[in-house]
C-alpha cells in the first residue's frame, strides 16, 4: 500500500499527467496484490468505470454550454446581470457574481465559467478601475457556482458511483450556490468602500431590465427545461442533457442565427476532446480505485475516521478538512472517484441523508478548484488575463473565507441542505 | 496545466514559410506531420461520434414518447458510442498535451533539465498505455465469447476501443517526445493559427 501511495503523489508532484498517474498507480496495486494475475482486470476496470449511461450527460451539458456561448448568450446573461445590480458599488463585481448564478444553468464546469468570464468581464472590470487580482478573485469565486447549481458534472459522477438520486443532489444544489453569490455580494458590498470600487453614476432603470432580459431569456429558460424535465420525472438527467442539446442548437440556428454547421462540428470536436481529459481520469481512477476496493482502504480510512471520534459533528468537520486538503492537490474529479466509496460508507456510519452528504462533499470539493496551491480556476484564470497566480491568491481569501462559511452552513444544517429536495421531491 | 509552445511570428508569409520548413524531410518533421494527420482524423472521428451519441439518445425519446417501439438498445448503443470517443479523444488531448498535471515542481528544474525530464515523463506515461494496448488485446479477444446485454452484440467491438485508443496514444505521445527533443513546433498550433 505505502509503494502505491508514494508512486502516485512522486508522480503527481514531478507532473505526469494525473490521468496516468491513476492508472500507473492502479497497476502497480493490482501487481502488489497478485503479481500479473491481476492485469487483466486493468483493462476492463478501464472500461467499464467508463460504461454508465448517466456519464453521458456530462459531454451533453459541456456541449450545449459550448452552443450557448457561442450564440453569444454569455454576454446577454453578463449584461442582464448588470442592469440588476450594475447600479451599486462594485457593480461589474456584484454583475460577475450574478452572472455566475444565471450562466451556471448552461453549464455543468467552474472552469469553463471561470474561462468565459475572465475573458470577458475581468478586461471590462479592469477598464473601469478594478485592480486585475481583484477582478480575477471575483471571478475564480463566482465561478464555483457553475458546478454547485444543476446542471453539474461533479453530481453526475457522484451520483452515478454513489448510486445516489442525481436529480436530488440537482435539487440540494440549488441553495448553496445562492447562498454563495449573496454572500459573496455582501463581502463586495463591504470591500467596496475600503477598496475604493467604481460605482455607476444614475440608479437601475427598468427599461433596460426589460430589455436585458428579453435578449437573454433564451438562456435563462435552459436550466428550467433541463431541472423541469428531470424534477418532473420526465427525463433522466442524460436525456435532459440532450435535449438540452436540442434547445441549444434551436436557439443558434434559428432564433439567434450566430453558429453554422461548422461551428457545431468544431464545438463536437471540442466536446469530445473536453470529455476525452475528464474521462481519461475517470477510466484510470476505476483501475486505481478497485485496488482500493480489493484492499478494503475505504473501510479501514472510515474506521480510522470514526475511531478519532463517534460524535457526527465532528466526523462531518473531519471530512470537510480531509477533503479541502486533498482538494488542494488532487485534481477533484479522481478525488472523487476514489474517495466516494470511504465517503459513503463514513457519511452513512454518521446517519448523513445521501443527498446531504452528496452536496456537502461536492460543495467542498468546488471550494478547492479555487485554492491554491492547485486551483484549476485560478490556473484558467492566470492564463487567460495573464495575472500572476499569487496575486490573484492573495485576493481571493476573503471570498474563500466566505465560502467556507457557507459550506459549513450546509453541512450543519440538515433542514437547509434539504430544504429544495424535500420540497421538489419530496426526499 | 502546461504551456503549448508557440512562436511569435504573425503574418501569413511567416505562418506558410513555417508551414513549408515543417514539411521538409526531417525525421522530426516527417514525425509531426504524421501525428498531425492522425491527430485531424482522429478529432473528426470523435466529433462524429459524439454527434451519433446526441441522435442516438434524441431518437430514444423520441421512441418512449411518440414512436413507441420499444427500442431499449438505444442506451447501451449510446454508452458504447460513447466510450469510444471519449477513449479517441485520449490520443488527441495527449497530442495536444491537453492532459492535466501539476508543473510546480516540473517549473523549478533547471532548464537544461527540463527536456529531458519531460521526455522521461512522456516514457512513463508511454509504458502505462503500452501496458494497456497489450492486455486490451487480450480483453478484446475474449470480448469474442462475451454479448451485450441487452442488444446481444458481441462485445468485441466496444471493447476494441481500449487497445485501439491506447495504440494511437502511444504514437502520439511519440510524437511529442520527437517533438520535445528536435524542439520542433507542433504543427496543430501553427495551422490553426492560419485559419
Amino acid at each position: 500500500m505505502t509503494i502505491v501511495a508514494i508512486c502516485f503523489f512522486v508522480l503527481l508532484l514531478v507532473g505526469v499527467p494525473i490521468g496516468y498517474v491513476l492508472g500507473i498507480a492502479g497497476v502497480i496495486g493490482l501487481f502488489q496484490i497478485g503479481g500479473d494475475n491481476f492485469f487483466v482486470m486493468a483493462p476492463k476496470r478501464f472500461f467499464d468505470g467508463l460504461n454508465l449511461f448517466t456519464f453521458m450527460a456530462m459531454p451533453f451539458f459541456i456541449l450545449a454550454g459550448e452552443i450557448m456561448n457561442k450564440a453569444g448568450m454569455t454576454m446577454r446573461l453578463a449584461a442582464f446581470a448588470d442592469s440588476l445590480v450594475g447600479y451599486m458599488r462594485g457593480g461589474l463585481a456584484h454583475s460577475n457574481m450574478l452572472a455566475s448564478v444565471l450562466f451556471a444553468g448552461m453549464t455543468g464546469a467552474a472552469v469553463s465559467d471561470a474561462a468565459a468570464f475572465g475573458n470577458t468581464l475581468v478586461p471590462a472590470m479592469v477598464k473601469q478601475g478594478y485592480s486585475r487580482p481583484f477582478a480575477c478573485a471575483v471571478t475564480a469565486a463566482g465561478s464555483i457556482i457553475g458546478p454547485t447549481i444543476p446542471p453539474s458534472n461533479l453530481m453526475v459522477i457522484y451520483g452515478s458511483l454513489a448510486g445516489v438520486s442525481i436529480a436530488g443532489l440537482f435539487a440540494a444544489g440549488i441553495l448553496p450556490g445562492i447562498l454563495i453569490c449573496l454572500s459573496c455580494m455582501a463581502l463586495i458590498t463591504a470591500l467596496g468602500r475600503r477598496l475604493g470600487l467604481p460605482k455607476a453614476e444614475g440608479g437601475p432603470s427598468l427599461k433596460e431590465i426589460i430589455r436585458t432580459f428579453k435578449s437573454s431569456i433564451s438562456a435563462i429558460l435552459m436550466p428550467g427545461i433541463i431541472l423541469g424535465g428531470i424534477l418532473g420525472g420526465i427525463v433522466t438527467p442524460t436525456e435532459a442533457a440532450a435535449i438540452a442539446v436540442a434547445y441549444a442548437l434551436f436557439v443558434g440556428f434559428f432564433l439567434e442565427r450566430t453558429i453554422g454547421v461548422k461551428d457545431v462540428f468544431e464545438m463536437l470536436i471540442r466536446t469530445g476532446r473536453i470529455t476525452g481529459v475528464v474521462f481519461l481520469i475517470i477510466a484510470s481512477a476505476s483501475i486505481l480505485s478497485w485496488w482500493m476496493t480489493f484492499m478494503q482502504i475505504p473501510q479501514m480510512l472510515a474506521t480510522f475516521f470514526l475511531s478519532l471520534s463517534s460524535d457526527p459533528l465532528i466526523i462531518k468537520g473531519l471530512i470537510l478538512c480531509f477533503l479541502i486538503a486533498i482538494g488542494m492537490f488532487m485534481d477533484i474529479n479522481a478525488a472523487l472517484i476514489i474517495l466516494t466509496p470511504m465517503l459513503g460508507t463514513l457519511t452513512t456510519a454518521i446517519g448523513m441523508h445521501p443527498v446531504h452528504a452528496g452536496v456537502m462533499i461536492i460543495l467542498t470539493l468546488n471550494i478547492s478548484l479555487m485554492t491554491p496551491p492547485v486551483g484549476a480556476c485560478i490556473f484558467v484564470l492566470s492564463s487567460v488575463t495573464g495575472e500572476r497566480i499569487e496575486k490573484i491568491s492573495a485576493s481571493l481569501w476573503p471570498f474563500i473565507i466566505v465560502e467556507i462559511a457557507v459550506l459549513v452552513l450546509i453541512t450543519y444544517c440538515t433542514d437547509l441542505a434539504m430544504f429544495f429536495p424535500k420540497l421538489l421531491l419530496d426526499l | 496545466m502546461r504551456d503549448i509552445p508557440t512562436t511569435t511570428k504573425n503574418t501569413k508569409i511567416d505562418i506558410m514559410n513555417e508551414i513549408n520548413e515543417q514539411t521538409t524531410n526531417s525525421f522530426a518533421n516527417i514525425v509531426e506531420n504524421a501525428g498531425f494527420w492522425v491527430n485531424y482524423l482522429t478529432e473528426r472521428v470523435c466529433g462524429l461520434l459524439v454527434a451519433a451519441m446526441i441522435g442516438v439518445v434524441w431518437f430514444g425519446i423520441i421512441d418512449r414518447y411518440f414512436l413507441a417501439l420499444g427500442g431499449t438498445w438505444t442506451e447501451e448503443l449510446a454508452r458504447y458510442i460513447m466510450i469510444w470517443a471519449a477513449l479517441l479523444a485520449v490520443p488527441c488531448c495527449s497530442y495536444r498535451r491537453e492532459h492535466i498535471g501539476l508543473d510546480l515542481v516540473f517549473k523549478k528544474i533547471p532548464k537544461k533539465y527540463q527536456v529531458k525530464s519531460r521526455v522521461f515523463l512522456d516514457l512513463l506515461g508511454m509504458a502505462f498505455f503500452v501496458f494497456l494496448f497489450y492486455y486490451g488485446i487480450m480483453m478484446t479477444q475474449a470480448g469474442a465469447t462475451q454479448y451485450a446485454t441487452i442488444f446481444s452484440m458481441n462485445m468485441t467491438i466496444p471493447y476494441l476501443s481500449v487497445p485501439v485508443a491506447s495504440g494511437l496514444t502511444i504514437f502520439q505521445i511519440f510524437v511529442c517526445i520527437v517533438r520535445e527533443i528536435s524542439k520542433t513546433s507542433p504543427l496543430f498550433v501553427i495551422r490553426e493559427r492560419t485559419v
